[in-house]
Formats: structure tokens, sequence, C-alpha cells
């Protein structure tokens, strides 16, 4: 069968519905000055000459949303601190009040009768600074004397998490045989989703209800912080949401733009869109990772892991965004010691104020922090102690058998074959051929490198179950209700494409709708991964729970007890007769009407589930230009069982890719003296392009989950996860024969050819983040 | 102001517009052609990409005075009948839903139109002109694989 998704026929067209594309009668189009400088005491904001420019409506200042009863954006703590300890939460207004402190901070808002206008008038604004000393890195942040971010936070670390057993590891090193480190950096990336963030508010002056069309994840995230930050009452909040331009993490948070936005419709009477330029995304998009880490692993004689022990340090920008401190510990804990046996591990993790954008969630949110820090370190320790990299892996695997698997913190995986995983991907990868590719490439005066990753991911459990509700509609359409909103992952269709399996039906029969705001449902917004073992899991019970209404409605048409009626493809049927009714006569029969017989509304709660992976990637370089081309790359993955391989084989391949990026070129890079932001377009940020990987060949390994009901696993970040560290594996692989011994990320051509040149000149062998 | 009248998509339009004002916004807010999307401000993403009398212009990148006279294509225009009860697609339409080309759609209109134009000009691209044709184009989701796998399918079908 061709493969099409119901998704298709309008985004092929040009007739998806983004926020952008809405509009309304009498709208009117908001722009905002942001601050031009990292760190600075405003002393005063002079907006006369733009209230006096023509088709101005209002010009917004922290004044106006103090006067508005706004508070302080929210943000917390998933898990408490080392010793107890709080999350010390700085204050983070939505429009600059007396100080800014990180560049493209919005400080005033401005509505006009065009974006244009809007534009014109923001210019036209007069902001006069008193500059602070900055601050711009992690390790700058938590030394003594550093500038102070925020009175509530002295020292600037927000707060330190410590997951595992520190004495035991302690003892773990006294007694090793072998002891290895390495320090790694895990630079900033820009999430970049092609659709720049907006939002268009919409006001009913007699009701207090605001409509707010808006980028999202999902609804129930992003109500409940517009709630939190304007104190608008929940029920007066309504989030409409349709189509979402990529979102990769970056878009469960609401942006202290929406905020204001809404205040903006308020104020004017009129509904204000507003919609982020590119250079604006990349000066106030959420960034993400920017971790350093060290890591240590002890080792017996034999090569076998005794402990692990880790250090980050996270530099979280200047305020702590809602998802900040969840990314920066929740998957370091769930996955600390990958997927080993170690009698010991611990990590300690700090979250420290820097003068830059705020750090969130971004496509494997921690995982690819913590894969690409033990598999990096399995590397070296492999090196260093000249033992087979795939063989020191191999010797430390939790095995298949001792499933379910109790963490070394406490925790658990439920599931798992990481040596079929492993052995599997290394015959794909033809790696025992690589040695003739290697002379090959050689002989060409290429180098080449192979490298692995064998990984594992946690997956979002949720924050609260997952609701679903179907509603019948009375042209015989069925439309699915759900808050996991897509923006890429193709729900549409897998949910369709779910309940049409089990009900028996056409999956063109159902509708999605994720962003009604007249269907509350309780529910997490699309995020790690999860969606389709949560809502998934939730679907399956609504389809059951239809059946479990068809069957008594058909128990009644065929004169029969319920408890003899079977339902097979779509048909009830008294057992053992020829006597049936189809699932679609008794919805034709009974759907409408003022009953509602069918509509439903079920609900489920799964946990988290354990996907995992081994990725294996090879690379060549040419030492004369520096330039990497991925030259093959195997992944294959234990994500469950698979609903539909080739949705599932697209996530694999842009989650590869959006790693790929970041190995070879994503960097978002500040000044470090000015906290003036260098890479703020495409030009400056090196986006992956479609030249970047050759030879993908995804393959699967399923070990269905028994935690839900679908036996499915998360799919949607693996990739990143497991590229990272296969990908910077291969590099350093390739690069050790000229005598380069450290590659921090990104593999840019001339970071790769200055390494090169230095470790053949001799000037140095490690090549650290800068 | 300036009055500007073209042709976009068959139809003759006349539009009043500041100097300054871009081709994509005539599409987007005069004429509410939403399926162009805006993505970037430097010309990089593509995701704005038409064609204007017949060849492939990124339209952010365009004043609309200088579209005065053209006859201009968008993503709505491309089907060969486009009425929205299953009419026909585009070869490059179909290729793109058929190999799972797309995912988020926010890149998609441009990169067919994109693709349509590289596709006229090189009907058997191999897979070198296929990456050099797409280098104006940015999709943040797919990592290209299926999108030069559509290309090549939409090759294949329109040279039959």
């Amino acid at each position: 069968m061709t493969f099409s998704r119901l998704e298709d026929r309008r985004f092929v067209t040009g007739a998806g519905r983004y926020v952008s594309d809405w509009n309304f009668p009498g709208q009117r189009h908001a722009a905002f000055l942001r601050a031009d400088r990292a760190h600075a005491r405003i002393v005063s904001i002079d907006i006369e000459a733009a209230r006096a420019m023509p088709g101005v409506r209002a010009v917004i200042t922290a004044a106006d949303t103090a006067a508005a009863g706004f508070r302080s954006l929210p943000c917390a703590a998933p898990i408490p601190g080392k010793g107890g300890s709080a999350l010390l939460r700085p204050e983070r207004p939505v429009l600059a009040a007396d100080v800014v402190r990180f560049v493209g901070e919005c400080v005033v808002c401005v509505v006009a009768d065009t974006a244009i206008a809007a534009q014109d008038a923001v210019e036209a604004i007069i902001v006069e600074y008193e500059d602070l000393p900055v601050v711009m890195t992690a390790e700058a942040a938590v030394a003594a004397g550093a500038p102070q971010l925020h009175p509530a936070i002295p020292g600037n670390v927000a707060i330190e998490f410590e997951t595992g057993d520190p004495l035991a590891v302690a003892a773990a090193f006294e007694g090793a045989a072998h002891v290895v480190s390495l320090d790694l950096h895990n630079q900033r990336v820009v999430g970049s989703p092609m659709e720049p963030k907006g939002c268009l508010a919409r006001h009913d002056p007699e009701t207090g209800d605001y409509f707010v069309h808006v980028c999202t994840q999902g609804t129930t995230g992003m109500r409940a912080q517009l709630v939190a930050t304007t104190g608008i009452p929940d029920e007066h909040v309504h989030i409409v949401a349709e189509d979402v331009g990529g979102g990769f993490g970056l878009r469960f948070n609401a942006y202290p733009e929406y905020s204001a936005i809404m205040l903006a419709a308020r104020l004017t009477g009129a509904p204000v869109r507003w919609v982020a330029s590119r250079s604006e995304v990349f000066l106030s998009d959420e960034h993400a990772r920017g971790v350093s880490s060290r890591g240590e692993v002890a080792l017996d004689a034999e090569g076998n892991f005794l402990a692990f022990r880790f250090n980050f340090l996270n530099d979280m920008g200047a305020y702590i965004a809602p998802t900040g401190p969840v990314v920066a510990v929740l998957s370091i804990r769930a996955c600390l010691a990958g997927v080993y046996r170690v009698p010991a591990a611990v990590a300690n993790v700090r979250l420290a104020l820097t003068n830059s954008v705020p750090m969130a969630a971004y496509r494997g949110a921690g995982r690819p922090v913590i894969s690409y820090m033990i598999e990096r370190l399995v590397d070296q320790a492999a090196t260093e102690l000249g033992i087979d990299p795939v063989e020191l892996r191999r010797r430390n695997l939790i095995p298949p058998t001792a499933m379910p698997w109790k963490t070394v913190n406490g925790l658990g995986y439920d599931s798992g074959d990481f040596p079929a995983v492993l052995d599997k991907a290394l015959g794909l990868a033809d790696w025992h051929g690589f040695a003739a590719r290697r002379a090959e490439a050689s002989a060409r005066g290429h180098l080449r490198g192979i490298g692995l990753a064998t990984f594992i991911e946690s997956t979002g459990g949720g924050a609260s179950p997952d609701e679903v509700e179907a509603r019948f509609g009375d042209h015989g359409e069925i439309t699915i209700h759900a808050v996991s909103h897509s923006h890429g992952q193709s729900h549409e269709t897998a949910y369709a494409e779910l309940l049409a399996a089990v009900l028996g039906l056409p999956r063109e029969r159902f509708r999605l709708r994720n962003g009604d705001p007249a269907v509350r449902l309780a529910g997490n917004p699309t995020g790690g991964s999860r969606t389709m073992h949560g809502v998934g899991s939730a679907l399956r019970v609504l389809a059951d729970d239809i059946i479990a209404k068809g069957r008594e409605l058909a128990a009644r048409a065929l004169e029969a007890a319920s408890a003899d009626i079977e339902f097979h493809d779509g048909v009830f049927r008294i057992s053992g007769t020829d006597r049936s009714v189809s699932l679609d006569t008794l919805i034709e029969r009974h759907a409408g009407g003022p009953e509602r017989v069918f509509d439903t509304r079920s609900s489920a709660r799964t946990g988290s589930t354990f996907p995992n992976g081994c990725h294996v990637a090879e690379v060549e370089i040419n030492p004369a230009t520096g330039v990497v081309s991925i030259e093959r790359y195997t992944a294959v993955d234990d994500a469950g069982n698979l609903l539909n391989p080739t949705i599932v084989a697209g996530q694999m391949h842009g989650a590869i890719v959006q790693g790929a990026g970041q190995v070879l070129g994503e960097h978002a890079i500040y000044d470090l003296e000015t906290g003036q932001f260098l890479t703020g377009s495409f030009m400056d940020y090196a986006m992956p392009k479609a030249v970047n990987v050759h030879g993908l060949v995804i393959a699967d390994h399923p070990v269905p989950t028994p935690t839900n009901v679908l036996g499915v696993k998360g799919v949607g970040e693996a990739g990143v996860t497991g590229s990272l560290p296969a990908l910077m594996n291969a590099i350093l692989e390739a690069l050790r024969p000229v005598g380069v011994t450290h590659f921090d990320m990104p593999a840019t051509p001339a970071r790769v050819w200055g390494a090169i040149g230095a470790a053949r000149s001799g000037e140095g062998r490690r090549f650290a983040h800068a | 102001m300036s009055k500007v009248s073209l042709t976009v998509n068959g139809k003759a339009v006349s539009v009043d517009v500041e100097d300054r004002t871009l081709l994509s916004s005539v599409l987007r807010e005069s004429l509410g052609l939403t399926g162009t999307h805006i993505g970037c401000d430097t010309s990089q993403c593509g995701c704005c990409t038409v064609h204007v009398d017949g060849r492939v212009v990124k339209s952010c990148t365009m004043l609309a005075v200088q579209a005065e006279g053209s006859d201009v294509m968008t993503i709505e225009g491309l089907a060969p009948s486009h009425d929205a009860s299953g009419a026909t697609l585009h070869p490059v339409q179909q290729a793109f839903s058929e190999c799972h080309a797309l995912q988020c759609g926010f890149c998609t209109p441009g990169m067919i139109m994109a693709v349509a134009g590289l596709l006229k000009d090189t009907p058997d691209p191999d897979d070198q002109q296929i990456i050099h044709g797409l280098e104006g184009n940015m999709c943040r989701c797919t990592g290209y694989v299926n999108i030069v796998k559509a290309v090549k399918q939409a090759a294949v079908t329109m040279r039959a």
C-alpha cells in the first residue's frame, strides 16, 4: 500500500494553518523592543515618540504589566536538591522593569495597525541603560567574585542536585585497578524549528475570556503557565492551536511575549498578532545543552566497570525556564549508568546563571548529555586500557536475563536486550570490514574512523493521566480530542490507524483536534517521546470502551446476552452463529441524536519507557580541508512494538540528523566580553543540510515493554541520544592516528583542520571547547 | 504607496502597497495565500519559495513592486486542479506525501516549489544535483533523507 499521512494533503497544498496564518477582523500587530545589551540597569524608557507614530495603538511597558497584576514567569525543580535544598527562583518579568539580563530580553511591546508600523515605532523608543558587568559562561558564573545576576541567587547557582551514592563510589575508586577521566563540553545550540514562534490573542470584554492562538506542544502546560504569569483565572484562558511547525521541546513553555500579547489584546480591544522574525527567534527562543562535564570511571583489572562519577555544570541562561531544571537532572537520574552493570554511580548537577537566553528542552532533553558523557568515557577507557571498545561494552552490558533491572540509584529498566541490539548493529554496519575501508581511505589520503554508542533513554511518564475523547459526528466522522500536540510527529495518522485497526473502521473516518478550547482534557504536552505510550494507551482504552458500548447495543439488536457477543474486525457476532451487526451500523443507528451514546472520554496513565539502541557511525575526514563526511550510519533501536514503521523511521532520520547538526556545526556563540549573540541568523548558525548523512540504515530490535498496553517505547528522540556519542567517537577514532587525543563538539572544518595541524606540528593533542 | 498588478495562480490581481512591501507579504497578507511561509529574514530557509515567470524565487527577497506584470505561482496553484475535494496533486506533492518527506509541514510548500523548479530544469537529477538543488531550503524534521527520495520519485513520474 502506498504510504501517506492524513495530515499530508493540507501540508502539500499549502492549506496548513500555523499561527501566522490566522487573521481576524480589526486585527492589530505587535512588535517588541528587546534589550541590546547583556546586563544593564534601565535608567529610563522614553516611549513618547513611539506613541505618536502613525497607526500606533498601544505602547506597553513593565508599568502596564505591573498594573495588570502580572507576576514572575513560573519555574520549579522536579526533585529536591542536594540535602533537600530548594530551587532559588529568579524573578522573571514579562517585560524588563529595572534590569535586563540577556540580549534579546523583552523591554517594550508596541501595538500598531500593521506589523511594519509597529516595528517602526519600536525603533523610535529610547532606552537609557547603565551597563553592568556580564558573565557568559557557567564556569565564570560560579567563580569567586563573579558578577551577580539575581539578588535571590547568591553565587549564581540556583540549585545543586545529586543522585547516587557518593560514598560507595569513593570506596570503589579507592580499590580500582584503573581510573579513567574525561572532561567534555556539550555546546549550546538553538533548536530552530522552521516556524518562528508567534501568538495571536483575542479578548472578549463581556466574558473576560482570552483566546490565545499559539505555537504549542500541548495546551495544558501552556495554559497553566499563562495563568501563573498573568493571574487571569484558568477558566478564562483558552488555548487555540492547529498546525505547529516543529517544536523539539521549545514550544513547551509560555514565552513572556505571549502574556504581553494577551495584555495588548485587552488594552487595545482588538485581536493582536505577533510573529517573531528569525532574528528574534535566535535571540529569544530557549537555547539548549550548554553543559560542561567531567566523567570518571573506575575499572577492575579485567575491565569491569566498578563505578561512575559525573559532575555536570549547566549554563541555564539568565533565568530558569520552567522546563530547564527538569531537562538538567531527570534524564541523568534515570539513565545514570546507561546500559551497564555498575555497582556504584553518582552524579552531581549544578545549575548556573549567565547573561544569556534561558536554557530548556531540546530534542533528547538531557539524554544526549548523559549518553554523550557515558559513551565518550567508555571509548576513552577502551583507548587508555587498550581494550577493544566493542569488547569493553560487551563485558559490562546488563544481560537480558537480568530484566527487570534495578538501576544503581534505585530506579529501574523494565525490558531490553542490549547484547542482541549491539550484535545486530555491528552486523549491519559491517564493523569487521572497517579495517579494509580505512586502508582504502588512507590510500586516498583520507582519515577514516568508526565509532559506536550503546545507549538507553527514559521517556516521559507524564505529570497527569492522558485523557482522550471521541465525538461522533452526524456524517459518520469521528473526532478525536487529545492534549499532546502534533508538531510533526504524525499524531493524526498514528491515532487514526491505531483506532481503525482495533475498531475495524477505515482510518479516514477519524479527525484529530489537539487544541480545541471547547474540549478541556487532562493530559500532557508532547515531549519526552511519550505520546504513543501515553496517549496511545489512552486511545486503546477508548477503543475498548467504544466496543463495550457497541456490545451492549449489539446484544439488544441481536436479542442476545452481551456475554455471548464477540467482536472481530468491526463486526459484533453471537458466538458460534452467523447473526451479526457491524459497529458501523450501530454507529449509524445510535451515534446521533441528543444522547450521543457513542461519545466517549477515556484515559490512561503510563510510566516511563526505556528505548535503547546501538548506533554505529563511520566518518571520513579530508585532512587538507578538515571536512568531516558521514559515510555510513547504522541505527538499531529497541522502541518496542512499532505501529507505523515509516513514521518511526522518519523520526529516527530527523533526530539522527539533528544530532549530526550539533556534532558537525551547530554552535550558539556569545561574545564573552560583551554578551552579544554572534550566531543570530541562518548565515551564522550552521544548520544541517541535505548533504550531511550518507548511507543511513535504520533497523529495529523490538523488545515490547510490559508497562503499557501497546508494548511501545518512545521513539522521537533516540536518534539524537545515539548520534552525538556515536559520531564523535567515530570522528575521534579518525583523528587518533594523527595524534589528536581529545576533541569537543562541534567538528567544524576549521576546528578539525586546526586540530590536525596542531597535533602534527606537536603544538597540542587536545582540542577542547574554546 | 504603489499599485502593483500581477497574475497569481492564473488570476489577475492588483494591490496597493508601501514601496518597501515584500512579495511574500503581498501573497500572504493582501491575497490570503498563506501557503507561502516565512521562516527566516535572511533568505536562507526557502519556506517562501514561489515561481515568478517560471523561475524559482524566494518571495521574501523580492519587493512586490519588482513583481509588477509578473506571473506568479504559489503552492496553492501548483496542483493541476486544486479544488478542496480530492483533486489531483502535482507529482512533487504526491511524491512528498508517499515518501514521508514532510513532518511538521512548515518547510514543505517552499520545498515543493523549489523541487518543482529543479525538475523542470533538470528532469533526471543525480544525487549531487539534488543536494545542490535543495541547498536553498531547510528542513528541521526529516533530516532530508526522505526529501531526496521524493525528488527521485517525482523525477521518475514526471519523465514518464
